[in-house]
């Protein structure tokens, strides 16, 4: 067995499995499961959102360590359930390290996403939606889709630049308040509250609030910790952003 | 119209979810599923309502309890993970209105109502927590206890 091969390919899954937003507990026992499946004894592996170690140590062996940074990352569902599937194969086939490696590879360069224009009109669906569930008129909702896709632009565009989240919260909350003054004060919708909190939805950090109480409750601690500070910074981003716009509106005199 | 009053905030809702599945690149059934899931939730909100008393945590609570045990089934039948589904059926449970609000009163020098809005949507945050909290705690013993029996 070649030990430094599947060190590899154990650390790359997990990396690739964070990469893509998994939780914490699910990066730990795909890589604890992958070692064992593959007969190395006591695997050790310790992640947290932005940092995965993977060590083994076998009889008659130097101890091996391989630690992968992890970038600043989104949520793509699609490739945790493919490397999820992924990990279910090798564990029960265990396959041929050079092969299982080619299969991890092919999963990980799977770049299937949705155009731009798809994504901005589910923006757009996403905020109208949300806006007529928080009780808006018609009107409202179509304003406040549009301020839903202004946030799509920006967060698409500032994903590019890698601007960090806190900034990118905080631009879309002011990107989305700004547009819904100027349609309400273009009179496309009347309820300006509505429209907003329709439109900020793009960016509520739902996803972190039901993560990180997981996380919590499966011990990993540190993980949980820093995920509800995403959650307290993503909140305090979307009041700023939108405060900011709102107030600008009001010194120029505007609607709001 | 008793049943519209029931039925279009969860279709809303669903519609909202749907189109969240996009940016988490949730595709196909998986995405049907999990936007039921989200209007679903909504619908045992609204349903939990006359049952407590009209305690708006209480209805968060049962909501959350519901969805993630929803979202543990869905998982176990199609064997993916159960963050797919849960992601994005949160977002109509999600406090989002409470956020705005108390930007508002801070920004109108209101800080008593600044003050109490920010308690309740901490509160409803800490009630969605501790429901998912429950249910995945009772996943966890019962994964535990199978796999015990089987060794």
């Amino acid at each position: 067995m070649d030990y430094d091969k599947l060190l590899t390919l154990s650390g790359e899954l997990g990396y690739h499995l964070l990469l893509s937003g998994a939780e914490i507990y699910r990066v730990e026992e795909s890589v604890r499961y992958l070692l064992q499946a593959y007969g190395v004894g006591p695997g050790e592996v310790f992640a947290i959102p932005n940092c995965i170690i993977v060590g083994i140590s076998s009889p008659g062996q130097k101890p091996l360590t391989r630690m992968r940074r992890v970038g600043p990352h989104g949520t793509n569902v699609r490739k945790i359930e493919a490397l999820n599937a992924l990990c279910r194969r090798l564990c029960a086939e265990t396959p041929d390290l050079d092969q299982a490696w080619e299969a991890l590879q092919t999963a990980a360069a799977d770049q299937t996403y949705f155009s731009t224009p798809q994504q901005l009109s589910a923006y757009f669906l996403g905020t109208a939606a949300f806006c007529l569930f928080f009780g808006g008129t018609l009107a409202d909702a179509a304003a406040s889709g549009l301020c839903g896709v202004a946030i799509g632009v920006s967060l698409i565009f500032m994903s590019r630049l890698g601007t960090n989240l806190f900034f990118k919260t905080i631009a879309g909350g002011f990107v989305s308040a700004l547009a819904a003054v100027v349609l309400v004060a273009l009179g496309l919708g009347t309820h300006i509250n509505l429209i907003i909190i329709g439109a900020i939805m793009a960016l509520a950090p739902g996803v972190v609030i039901t993560n990180f109480m997981r996380d919590i409750m499966a011990g990993d601690m540190l993980s949980g910790l820093s995920k509800f500070a995403e959650a307290l910074l993503t909140g305090a981003g979307i009041a700023l952003g939108t405060g900011l716009a709102l107030s600008l509106a009001r010194m120029l005199g505007g609607a709001a | 119209m008793p049943f519209l009053d029931w039925f279009l905030p969860c279709f809303y809702a669903f519609a909202a979810c749907l189109g969240f599945c996009v940016p988490f690149n949730i595709r196909g059934l998986g995405a049907v599923i999990c936007s039921l899931g989200g209007g679903l939730a909504w619908l045992v909100y609204l349903i939990a309502g006359p049952l407590t008393g009209y305690h708006d945590l209480m209805q968060y609570f049962w909501a959350a309890v519901f969805l993630s045990a929803y979202s543990e089934g869905m998982a176990r039948v199609r064997k993916c993970p159960v963050t797919g589904y849960m992601l994005v059926a949160f977002l109509p449970l999600v406090p989002g209105a409470g956020i705005y609000n108390m930007m508002e009163y801070a920004l109108n020098g209101d800080t008593e109502r600044f003050l109490s809005t920010g308690m309740h949507t901490l509160s409803i945050a800490g009630a969605l927590a501790v429901g998912v909290l429950v249910v995945s705690s009772l996943m966890r013993m019962y994964t535990a206890l199978r796999r015990r029996r089987r060794i």
